[in-house]
C-alpha cells in the first residue's frame, strides 16, 4: 500500500508532466525571437497566418499576359490542365486566343486571386474568364489555401480574402487551431526550421558541383507528372455533408467577390464544372446533396449573369478517356479541347 | 474515430473524466459503450459486425462450458462464423478477381462479381482478439464468461480495436472484470507515451511516408531512389505501426488498463526469429499460438521416421509449419499477392535461420563482434522484405528486383541519397530511442517514466521537459499531409 505522502508526489509528477507539456513549447517564441529571419513580414491573410517570408509575386507572369492580350482566360487546377490544350483551343478560336493559367493542386482562393491580380488589377480586359472546378469546389473556401502557392498571384495585402477566411475558419477545429498556433508561434519557428531541415541532406548527397541544383533537379526531372504511374484511387474523395450546403457556404466563399469583380469590370465570367471519374455503366453517381448543390449553384451564377456548363454525363467523357483518379488520358486532351469548344457555343460567341 | 483527431480528442476526455467518476459496473458498461461510439462513428453499420461477433463468441465459449460434449461443434461455429465474416469482407473481391482470372485463362470469361463495400477497419484486428478468447476456453486456458458486458467490452475495447496490441483473454479480459483505481503515476505514464505516440505519428511516420509515397508512385524509378523509397518506408511503417501502439498503451493505461508491449526496437534484430519476436508482438504471437504450434505438432505427428533428407521430423515440421503460418499471416495482412510474396519470404527466413542454425548449434560462442554485421544483415533482409509489402504491382515488384545500381545517372544517385538521408533525418529520435535500448537497456520513455514510488525531482524535470519537447516537435515538424495510419487497411 502506498502511503499517502507518495500517493502526493505521484500526483505532483503528474501536474508537472502535464504542465511541461503545455509550457515548454512556449519556448518556441523565445527561440522565434533569436532566430527569426529579418525580412519576415505580416502575411496577407493574417487570420490564418502568422509573419513569414514570402515568395515573390509573378510579375513576369502578369507581363507576358499583358503582351499577348488573349481574348479568353482560362484558370483552374490540374484538372483543367490535363483537359485543355491551349495551343490547340487558340487555333480553334483564332483572334488573339486563349492563355491557360492553370496551377496544380490549386483551389478557390487560388483562382480568385488569380483573376483578381492577373487579369482584373493588371487592366486585362479578355472577353471570357472561364474557371474550371470540381463539384463543391467553388465554396469550400480552404480547400488547398497553399500559401507558399498562393505568394505567387497574392498582392501585399489581399483583406477581401482575408475576410473571406476568417469568416470560414470559425468553427471549433480552426478557432482552436488559431488560438494555439497564436499562443505557440509554431509556424514561425516552421517557416525556418523545415528548409533547414530539407536543405541538409543536400550537402550529403552530392558533390560541391552539384549541391546548388540538386533540390531543382530532383522536382524537376525524377518526380515529374510524366515520371509518375497511374493511380486510379488518387483524387477521388467524394464530399458530403455541409460543404454541400450551396446557401450556408455561399456567403463564405470567393464566388460573390469573383462576380462583383466581374461585374465591376465587365469581363464575362464562366464556370465549367468537370466531370469525376465516371463508372464503367455511366457518368459518376451523384447523391441527392449533390445534385441540389449543382442546382443552387447554376440558378446562383444564371442569376449574376455568368455562364454555366456541367461536363456531368457527357457520352464523350466516358471512362475510357480517364487515366488516374479525375484526370483524363494525355492522349484525350486535344479531344477534350475540342469539346470544350464544340459544347459551349456561349463562351466562345 | 481516429487517434489523431479533435473528435477523439473531445471523447477522450469526456470517457476519461465519466469514467472515474464511475463504479467497475458503471465503468464497463461506459467503455463498451464508448467502443461501440469509436468505432461506429464514420460508419455506423461496422457496429453490427462487432456486435454479431461478440453475440457469436461470447454464446460459442459458453456453449462449450455448459454442452462439453458438444465443445468442437461450438469452437467449428466460430470460426465459421469469424473467418466467414472476415473473409467475405476482407477477401471476397480477392477471390473473385483471381478465380475469374483463372477462368479467362481457361477461355472462360466470367463477369467479375465485385463487393462494392468499404472494408470494415479492425475487422482483422478484432476478430482474431475474439477468435482467441473462444480457442482459449476450448483449449480450457481461460473459463468460459457469464458476463456479455465484460466478454463485449473486451472485444471492442478501443484503444488497440482498430490496429491492436491484439490482446489475449488472459490478459485483458481479468483487467476488465478486476476493480481499476486511477494512478497518478500510470496516468504520467501513459501521458509520455501519447505524446512520444503521436510524434512519431504525426512527425516520423508522415514525413518520411511523403517520401515513400512519391518513390512508389513513379513509374520507373531509378535503383538508389527505389531503395531510398524502401528505406522510407521501412522506417514509416515501423513508426506508423508502433506509433498505433504506444497511442493505444497510453490510452488504455489513462483508464488503468495495460497493452502489451508490441514493439520492441525491431530494426535491432540480429536475425529473422529475434525480428518476429520484436515486431507486432501480439500478431507474432498470436500466429504461434493458434497456427504454427498446431500446424507443426500435426505435421510432426503424422511423420513416421525420425530423419527424413538431411534433417530430423521436428526440423521438418518446424519449416513446414512455419511457411505454412507465414503465409497466412501474409494473407491476413491483405487481400493481395505481394502480402502472400512477403508472409512466404519470411517464412522462408525463418525455416533458413532455424535450418542454419542447427548446423551451428554446437560451434557457436558469443561474438559480439559478430552483432553489428547481423543487425545490419537483418535490417537488409527486412527491407527487402517491405519491397514485397508496398508494391502491390506484381509486375512492378520484378522490374524493381532486375534494377541495377550500375545503370544509375548521377541525378539518380544524387536523389536517392537525398531522400535516404532526409528520411534518415527525419527519423533520428526514433533510432536514438531505440539506440538508448538497445545500449542504455532500458527503453528511452519508459526509463524517463519510471515506476519509482518516489519520483526525484530531476526525473520530473526532464519527463516535463522531454513531454513539451515532444508537443512542440509536433507543431512544428508534423507532416502537412496526414496520412492514415498503415494497418487500418488490414
Amino acid at each position: 500500500m502506498s502511503t499517502p505522502g507518495a500517493r502526493r508526489r505521484r500526483g505532483f509528477s503528474l501536474g508537472v508532466v502535464v504542465v511541461g507539456l503545455f509550457v515548454v513549447p512556449l519556448g518556441l517564441r523565445a527561440v522565434n525571437s533569436v532566430v527569426r529571419p529579418p525580412d519576415a513580414a505580416p502575411s496577407y491573410i493574417p487570420s490564418i497566418e502568422s509573419p513569414r517570408v514570402r515568395g515573390p509575386f509573378d510579375s513576369a507572369a502578369v507581363a507576358a499576359l499583358r503582351e499577348a492580350d488573349n481574348d479568353y482566360i482560362l484558370i483552374g487546377d490540374s484538372m483543367a490542365g490535363t483537359r485543355i490544350d491551349p495551343g490547340h483551343l487558340s487555333r480553334l478560336i483564332g483572334g488573339h486566343g486563349a492563355a491557360a493559367l492553370f496551377h496544380p493542386g490549386s483551389g478557390p482562393a487560388y483562382w480568385y486571386l488569380t483573376f483578381k491580380n492577373f487579369v482584373v488589377d493588371a487592366g486585362l480586359r479578355p472577353r471570357v474568364v472561364v474557371f474550371f472546378f470540381r463539384d463543391e469546389n467553388l465554396t469550400d473556401t480552404l480547400f488547398r489555401v497553399y500559401p507558399s502557392a498562393l505568394d505567387r498571384v497574392a498582392g501585399k495585402q489581399e483583406p477581401v480574402l482575408d475576410d473571406i477566411l476568417a469568416a470560414r475558419a470559425r468553427g471549433t477545429f480552426y478557432r482552436l487551431h488559431g488560438a494555439i498556433r497564436r499562443l505557440y508561434q509554431y509556424d514561425q519557428t516552421r517557416a525556418w526550421l523545415e528548409p533547414l531541415l530539407i536543405r541538409a541532406p543536400v550537402a550529403w548527397s552530392a558533390g560541391q558541383r552539384d549541391r546548388k541544383q540538386l533540390l531543382e533537379s530532383i522536382n524537376n526531372e525524377v518526380f515529374t507528372l510524366e515520371a509518375l504511374r497511374p493511380m486510379v484511387a488518387a483524387d477521388m474523395a467524394a464530399v458530403s455533408g455541409e460543404a454541400l450546403d450551396f446557401d450556408r457556404n455561399l456567403s463564405t466563399s470567393v464566388l460573390p467577390e469573383i462576380l462583383r469583380l466581374s461585374k465591376a469590370s465587365g469581363i464575362r465570367v464562366a464556370f465549367v464544372r468537370v466531370q469525376r471519374r465516371p463508372t464503367a455503366d455511366g457518368p459518376p453517381a451523384q447523391s441527392p446533396a449533390l445534385q441540389k448543390y449543382v442546382r443552387a449553384l447554376w440558378r446562383y451564377l444564371d442569376s449574376n449573369g455568368a455562364i454555366f456548363h456541367d461536363d456531368w454525363g457527357d457520352p464523350d467523357q466516358p471512362l475510357s478517356v480517364y487515366e488516374d483518379g479525375d484526370h483524363v488520358k494525355k492522349a484525350f486532351r486535344r479531344t477534350y479541347t475540342e469539346i470544350f469548344f464544340r459544347k459551349n457555343p456561349e463562351i466562345f460567341r | 474515430m481516429i487517434f489523431h483527431s479533435l473528435d477523439f480528442a473531445i471523447f477522450f476526455v469526456v470517457l476519461v473524466a465519466a469514467y472515474w467518476a464511475l463504479p467497475r459496473r458503471g465503468q464497463n458498461i461506459l467503455l463498451l459503450a464508448g467502443s461501440y461510439v469509436f468505432y461506429g462513428w464514420v460508419h455506423p453499420w461496422f457496429l453490427v459486425l462487432i456486435a454479431v461477433t461478440t453475440l457469436v463468441d461470447y454464446g460459442a465459449a459458453l456453449g462449450m462450458d455448459l454442452r462439453p460434449a458438444r465443445r468442437k461443434t461450438f469452437l467449428w461455429l466460430a470460426l465459421a462464423i469469424n473467418l466467414g465474416l472476415l473473409g467475405f469482407f476482407k477477401y471476397f473481391n480477392f477471390f473473385a478477381d483471381n478465380v475469374a482470372a483463372a477462368l479467362a485463362m481457361a477461355g472462360w470469361q466470367t463477369p467479375k462479381p465485385a463487393l462494392d463495400v468499404a472494408l470494415p477497419v479492425g475487422i482483422s484486428f478484432y476478430t482474431f482478439q475474439a477468435l482467441g478468447y473462444v480457442i482459449d476456453v476450448y483449449w480450457q486456458r481461460v473459463p468460459a464468461r457469464r458476463s456479455l458486458l465484460d466478454v463485449g467490452a473486451f472485444i471492442a475495447f478501443f484503444p488497440n480495436l482498430l490496429a491492436g496490441p491484439i490482446m489475449r483473454a488472459t490478459t485483458l479480459l481479468p483487467q476488465v472484470e478486476g476493480d481499476r483505481r486511477f494512478s497518478a503515476a500510470a496516468a504520467r505514464d501513459a501521458t509520455l507515451l501519447l505524446a512520444w505516440g503521436f510524434f512519431k505519428k504525426l512527425v516520423i511516420a508522415d514525413n518520411v511516408g511523403v517520401i515513400a509515397n512519391k518513390v512508389f508512385a513513379l513509374q520507373s524509378p531509378e535503383f538508389f531512389v527505389l531503395w531510398a523509397g524502401v528505406f522510407a518506408f521501412g522506417i514509416q511503417i515501423y513508426a506508423d505501426f508502433s506509433a498505433y501502439a504506444d497511442i493505444a498503451r497510453g490510452v488504455a493505461k489513462w483508464l488503468g488498463i495495460d497493452l502489451i508491449k508490441n514493439f520492441d526496437h525491431p530494426y535491432f534484430a540480429k536475425g529473422p526469429t529475434e525480428f518476429w519476436r520484436r515486431w507486432n508482438i501480439s500478431l507474432s504471437t498470436w500466429f504461434r499460438d493458434y497456427v504454427f504450434l498446431p500446424v507443426a505438432y500435426r505435421l510432426s505427428d503424422r511423420m513416421t521416421s525420425d530423419r527424413r533428407l538431411l534433417f530430423d521430423a521436428a526440423t521438418w515440421a518446424y519449416v513446414g509449419g512455419m511457411i505454412i503460418t507465414m503465409l497466412t499471416a501474409g494473407l491476413w495482412h491483405g487481400a493481395s499477392w505481394n502480402f502472400v510474396i512477403w508472409g512466404g519470404y519470411h517464412g522462408v527466413l525463418l525455416a533458413l535461420a532455424r535450418i542454419v542454425g542447427i548446423t551451428r548449434r554446437r560451434r557457436r560462442r558469443a561474438r559480439r563482434w559478430l552483432s553489428p554485421l547481423q543487425i545490419a544483415g537483418m535490417f537488409l533482409l527486412t527491407n527487402l522484405g517491405w519491397l514485397f509489402f508496398r508494391e502491390t504491382d506484381l509486375a512492378q515488384l520484378v522490374r524493381h528486383l532486375g534494377l541495377s545500381p550500375f545503370q544509375s545517372t548521377v541525378l539518380g544517385r544524387h536523389a536517392g541519397a537525398y531522400l535516404f538521408f532526409l528520411a534518415l533525418l527525419y527519423s533520428v529520435p526514433l533510432w536514438i530511442q531505440s539506440l538508448w535500448a538497445e545500449f542504455g537497456g532500458r527503453d528511452l520513455v519508459a526509463a524517463m517514466a519510471g515506476e519509482e514510488e518516489r519520483p526525484v525531482a530531476w526525473a520530473m524535470a526532464v519527463q516535463a521537459l522531454l513531454a513539451g519537447l515532444l508537443f512542440a516537435g509536433i507543431l512544428v515538424l508534423r507532416s502537412t499531409t496526414s496520412l492514415d495510419f498503415i494497418y487500418f487497411r488490414f
